[in-house]
């Protein structure tokens, strides 16, 4: 579940300031508003693909997979960019530059995992697996990378040891291990003989992965809340 | 309270030495054959071939002769002589109604009323033609089939006396009994009929059957060589065995194009065949007498798939045909036939009958003994055909259909004469016969039957006055024997094709305890040992267990579906790839063990192609194996380049092996015996490398005769291997002088993985090294990540337990070098090609003991012996023997955990799907493969650690 911290590893510029700055902090209301529009663009994305082009995640996965990924790509940089760290010493547009960079590295992590725990090599499935790649990548690293940055321990923690500290982290930390663990269950019904066109790499580990997304969005903002919370009992 | 304990088991174990270490591993070997026995006689059903054979004399035993008129023809045969020539077309998973007209069904599909000649025939001329849907007992396999076909009997999945790779029938059967007979028998098509028959046909054509994807090269055959026989007169029964229905079910599916094409090309053979027999039907013409048969040996799904007790599989077709037309139809009683009107508006029967009855009644229609072990009644309309040729005795003054039942009772006297014997030499010669309950109950049935011949019938057919009286006799005749023949085959059917759930549930139950107990003996030593886990580690420690247990539930867990046990290599690497993932997660948190464990997750990327490959080669063709022991030569095999890399690669890749196996032994001291041990693993390799050289380079072969590269190095290889062994039970007598324990385990490891290893390479052929090679990078790489949580700051005293983790990634992995080494669980999956590296002949016990060591070699043999390095490697320091053998019997215990856990999964699934279509064709063969896994398993464990622990005693004899 964790191709992440590879990445980390090519990512990682300078292991450079190890910014001791207090977490980055974001209230319920603004966590709610990043979780409502990363679903409703999900369902932008289905909407547009599905009525604009009469195509669905099974029909043409690829092209579907592809409006996913178009439509999140400016919502989460756009929306996470906001919560940088650092925002004084680093402008919006840098964090927005360090995320689109983090587009295709995470990707090519995401589809290295993938194909070590077995997804097809083949040329047919080459669209699939990119557009696949680019929206995993999505889910998983730009957000990261437009909060965190080049930040070796930072990336360490919140992905490796899953501490998520504060509540930005939560809002990187827990959709993408969700992300990251439906796509694995997702994968379980695909040896089975049902013949469904679902059973195809990338339709049900996409959905798990979606659906894995979603949870950990709402679960993040779960935390967010818990997070004001507390800060609120001990402020007072 | 703990300390007591502790110390208590610390002074038992002073008194028993090593066994206080080991002894649990005894006892779970013993509830492991108990359960596997027990589940196994309740599951696997077997039976046993019995030598006998009928003879033409034989009949006279019976009381079924009677001495009248009729006695001049029937002193030397069983039965009159109905037809002279039989021509059997086998169209190899025929489905029921392909054959019978589609109005029969609810709905028409498009595959339906593709044969048409055979439904015109019969409309035509019912009484001379007819369609039967002939019911097939399970497993629907080909092999089986035929066997069951031919013998008459209910053959099981695992015969006794079955002899190994060459599948060639022992008991009587039907063509057996044409030999004897002097009839000459003609073959073409499929060539598991002359591996099933190999010295019966007078003439064959026999075509491969294994390459599925091929639709026509056994037709094209079959239908070259039937017509010109057709008009040859140098054969009694001709055999014609078509494929390509089978094969365009297995590649194409039921409802394809290519099946339609398959079944039209048939219809105009048949057609043709049907000409050519009319046209020479005339009186002492070559076919005046013939019976043509068109019959499927099973049918398939919709899918293409068969093996299972489906009703698509079990039901084939069965049309026949007899060119001398019969005078008469059968008496109604005994008429099964329902009839429909076709789409044609024709009139079309069908009769219905048991496959197990074709083997008695063809015999019965030609005229020689029935087979000794069948089982079958003869069926009395398809008998019906061939009272064409019966000479109606006129003086008889009975009608026709008396005649018939006159005749057909007394051929019923001799079929249940010869059931009968059968079934008492099978329960007087069988460990496991019938129940004495039964056999009774059958004696009873049948003494009615023969007091009701000897007293009324016989007497009756003497005094021919009495003609009103005899033809009810011989109805109630017919009845009793019917009757009788029925008990026995219901019987024959419990016995052989059902399950003893009584057993099986005392085999689960034995397994299950086994299972609590080898969990009692593993936290029993973690209470031993648990004062010493650290608390920092703990988290990790549990964690990790956690998510191994989780990953082995998983992989459990799907054993039930059979779609996982078919992918189950892609299943263990999934989940190997996701243990690397997530020691990668960790070695990133520690900062190091980076390079190691990308390097596991790399490997594992590796192993999941070469799975792939193994399982494409297992859909495509079944009997690929037995050509090639090795995929990696068959990779795109066109290119010149790759054929040369194909050889050099692997013989670079031993000799790289050679040279790590000199360095690593060449720093560490070794004891002498141990050197010699090593010292000859190296020139066993060197002796592999030519023997492939020379099996490769023919004007090599030039300088020497051909055998020694081909026969004797190979000998040499196993006996090298078997000096080694007895020489390391011999290195045991010396006590190591190295004062070290744990160097002492390592060397005796690496001695005693040298010692297997070049015969598990020479046997996996040339992929051999490569998987050598991954195994040892593998297990490196465990090895290392073992000691993750190792600080170094935390001093050499601290140590933690080893936990399941890496011995469950241990045990994934070698179930993914299974796959890689291009095995699966399916007879077809072994390499019968390997068992004959070395030998020529078939010799039983080196060749089954040679096909183990392939089978297992790199999935079972290899990981167990290699274990220790686990334990070896985790202490840097020597903490004395007692924690090294603590440990390393709790990994044994461990390791023989996960291997049980799965087994006992695979026996519920077996039990849950024990009637699932898959059963015969899958299940089973995973069955058989991970009992058979985990037993040698077992075994090993007890042997290593007879091996390893052997020290344990003299260290407390020291201290």
């Amino acid at each position: 579940m964790d191709r992440r911290k590879k990445r980390e590893k090519t990512t990682v510029t300078k292991p450079s300031t190890v910014d001791a700055s207090s977490p980055p902090k974001i209230s319920p209301s603004e966590a709610f508003i990043v979780t409502l529009s990363s679903v409703l663009g999900l369902g932008l994305a289905f909407y547009v693909a599905n009525s604009g082009f009469s195509i669905d995640l099974v029909t043409d996965p690829s092209r579907t997979i592809f409006f996913i990924w178009l439509v999140e790509l400016p919502i989460v940089i756009l929306l996470y960019s906001r919560y940088r760290q650092n925002p004084r010493q680093c402008m919006y547009l840098r964090a927005v530059g360090r995320g689109l960079l983090a587009v295709p590295i995470g990707a090519l992590l995401n589809c290295l995992g993938a194909i070590a725990l077995g997804a097809p090599v083949t040329f047919q499935f080459l669209p699939k697996t990119v557009n696949w790649s680019l929206m995993m990548s999505l889910f998983t690293t730009v957000p990261a990378s437009c909060v965190l940055g080049s930040s070796w321990a930072h990336w360490k923690r919140i992905f490796a040891q899953t501490q998520p500290n504060g509540s930005v982290e939560y809002l990187i930390c827990l959709p993408a291990h969700g992300a990251v663990i439906g796509g694995w269950f997702g994968a379980w019904p695909m040896p089975l003989d049902w013949e469904r066109p679902w059973q195809e790499w990338p339709i049900c580990v996409s959905y798990g992965a979606i659906g894995g997304y979603l949870v950990g969005l709402v679960a993040s903002c779960v935390f967010v809340l818990a997070c004001a919370r507390s800060q609120h009992v001990k402020q007072t | 309270m703990k300390e007591r304990e502790i110390e208590g088991a610390a002074r038992r174990r002073k008194i028993t030495g090593k066994w206080g270490y080991t002894w649990h591993l005894w006892v779970t070997l013993l509830l492991h054959i108990a359960a596997i026995v027990l589940f196994t006689r309740g599951f696997l059903l077997t039976r046993t071939e019995l030598p006998y054979y009928s003879n033409s004399s034989d009949v006279s035993e019976s009381q079924c002769l009677y001495s009248s008129s009729h006695n001049n023809t029937t002193t030397s045969s069983w039965t009159k002589p109905a037809v002279n020539r039989l021509i059997i077309i086998v169209l190899d998973a025929l489905r029921f109604d392909f054959v019978a007209p589609s109005t029969f069904f609810p709905e028409s599909k498009h595959w339906m009323d593709k044969l048409k000649v055979l439904k015109e025939v019969v409309s035509k001329s019912p009484t001379s033609a007819k369609i039967f849907k002939a019911i097939a007992d399970p497993p629907t396999t080909s092999l089986q089939r035929l066997k069951g076909l031919t013998t008459g009997g209910l053959p099981t999945f695992v015969d006794v006396g079955n002899s190994f790779g060459a599948p060639a029938i022992v008991e009587d059967n039907f063509l057996n009994q044409l030999v004897q007979s002097g009839k000459k028998v003609v073959m073409m098509g499929d060539d598991t009929w002359t591996q099933l028959f190999p010295h019966h046909f007078e003439r064959s054509y026999p075509y491969p059957s294994f390459n599925v994807k091929d639709l026509d090269t056994v037709d094209n055959g079959c239908i070259e060589h039937l017509f010109p026989s057709l008009y040859e007169d140098d054969w009694d029964v001709l055999i014609s065995h078509f494929l390509g229905v089978d094969h365009a079910g297995h590649i194409f599916g039921v409802d394809s194009t290519q099946m339609t094409e398959k079944l039209e090309q048939y219809n105009s053979i048949l057609e043709k065949v049907i000409e050519v027999l009319e046209k020479e039907s005339g009186p002492g013409r070559l076919h005046e007498n013939t019976l043509l048969v068109v019959m499927g040996d099973h049918g398939q799904t919709l899918n293409g798939d068969h093996g299972g007790g489906g009703a698509e599989e079990v039901e084939t077709a069965i049309f026949a045909m007899s060119v001398k037309k019969p005078p008469s139809s059968v008496p109604v009683e005994y008429d099964t036939s329902s009839c429909q009107l076709d789409l044609d508006g024709k009139n079309v029967c069908v009769s219905s009958m048991q496959q197990l009855d074709f083997a008695v009644t063809m015999s019965a229609l030609l005229g020689i003994p029935f087979p000794y072990g069948s089982i079958g009644q003869v069926n009395p309309e398809l008998y019906a055909l061939g009272a064409g040729s019966w000479n109606l005795d006129v003086s008889q003054q009975l009608s026709e259909s008396d005649i018939w039942i006159q005749n057909y009772a007394n051929i019923l006297c001799i079929n249940s004469w010869q059931v009968k014997r059968y079934i008492d030499a099978y329960s007087a010669s069988s460990a496991v016969g019938f129940s004495s309950d039964d056999l009774s109950r059958v004696a009873s049935v049948y003494a009615q039957a023969e007091n009701h011949w000897l007293h009324s019938t016989k007497k009756l057919r003497l005094d021919k006055r009495d003609i009103d009286a005899l033809v009810p006799a011989l109805k109630k005749q017919i009845e009793s024997y019917f009757n009788f023949l029925r008990t026995v085959a219901e019987l024959a059917r419990s016995k052989w094709t059902e399950f003893d759930l009584r057993m099986m549930g005392a085999g689960i139950a034995i397994m299950s305890i086994s299972l609590i107990f080898q969990v009692l003996a593993i936290l029993r030593a973690n209470s031993q040992d648990g004062a010493t886990l650290a608390s920092s580690g703990y988290a990790w420690f549990f964690s990790a267990s956690a998510f191994a247990f989780f990953l082995l539930g998983m992989r459990a867990v799907s054993f039930l579906s059979n779609s996982f046990i078919l992918e189950e290599g892609k299943v263990a690497n999934f989940l190997l790839s996701t243990s690397g993932i997530v020691a990668l997660r960790k070695s990133v948190v520690k900062g190091k063990l980076l390079k190691e464990s990308v390097g596991f997750l790399l490997l594992s990327t590796f192993c999941r192609f070469g799975i792939e490959i193994g399982l494409s080669k297992q859909a495509s063709t079944s009997a690929f194996m037995k050509e090639y022991t090795s995929w990696i030569l068959n990779i795109a095999s066109g290119l010149a380049v790759w054929n040369h890399a194909a050889e050099v690669v692997p013989i670079l890749v031993l000799i790289i092996l050679a040279f790590w196996l000199y360095k690593a032994t060449s720093d560490i001291f070794f004891g002498w015996p141990r050197k010699i041990v090593v010292v000859c693993t190296i020139l066993s390799y060197m002796l592999i490398i030519v023997h492939w050289i020379t099996e490769n380079n023919r004007y090599i072969l030039a300088f020497m005769p051909e055998s020694i590269g081909r026969i004797y190095i190979p000998r040499i290889v196993y006996a090298i291997l078997l000096g080694q062994l007895l020489l390391l039970v011999f290195a045991q007598l010396f006590r190591g002088n190295s004062s070290d324990c744990k160097t002492n385990l390592v060397v005796k490891t690496t001695a005693m993985l040298s010692a297997w290893s070049s015969t598990v390479i020479l046997l996996s052929g040339k992929q051999g090294p490569m998987v050598a090679f991954a195994s040892i990078v593998g297990g490196y790489c465990i090895m290392r990540l073992c000691d993750i949580e190792d600080d170094a700051k935390n001093g050499p005293q601290r140590r933690l337990s080893i936990g399941p983790f890496p011995v469950m990634q241990w045990n994934l992995f070698a179930t993914c070098l299974f796959f890689c080494s291009g095995h699966w669980c399916a007879f077809d999956g072994l390499h019968y090609g390997a068992a004959f590296i070395g030998f020529e002949e078939f010799m039983l016990v080196p060749q089954a003991i040679i096909l183990t060591l392939d089978t297992y070699g790199f999935s079972i043999i290899l990981p167990v012996f290699g274990l220790p390095f686990l334990v070896a490697m985790k202490y840097k320091a020597d903490l004395g023997k007692h924690v090294l053998f603590t440990q390393l019997s709790q990994m044994y215990t461990t390791y023989g955990l996960i291997t049980a856990i799965m087994t006992t999964f695979t026996i519920y699934c077996v039990t849950m799907h024990r009637r699932h279509l898959m059963v015969w064709g899958l299940f089973a063969p995973k069955f058989v493969f991970d009992v058979f896994g985990l037993l040698l398993t077992d075994v090993l464990i007890c042997l290593a650690s007879l091996y390893y622990f052997d020290q344990g005693k003299d260290a407390h004899n020291h201290n």
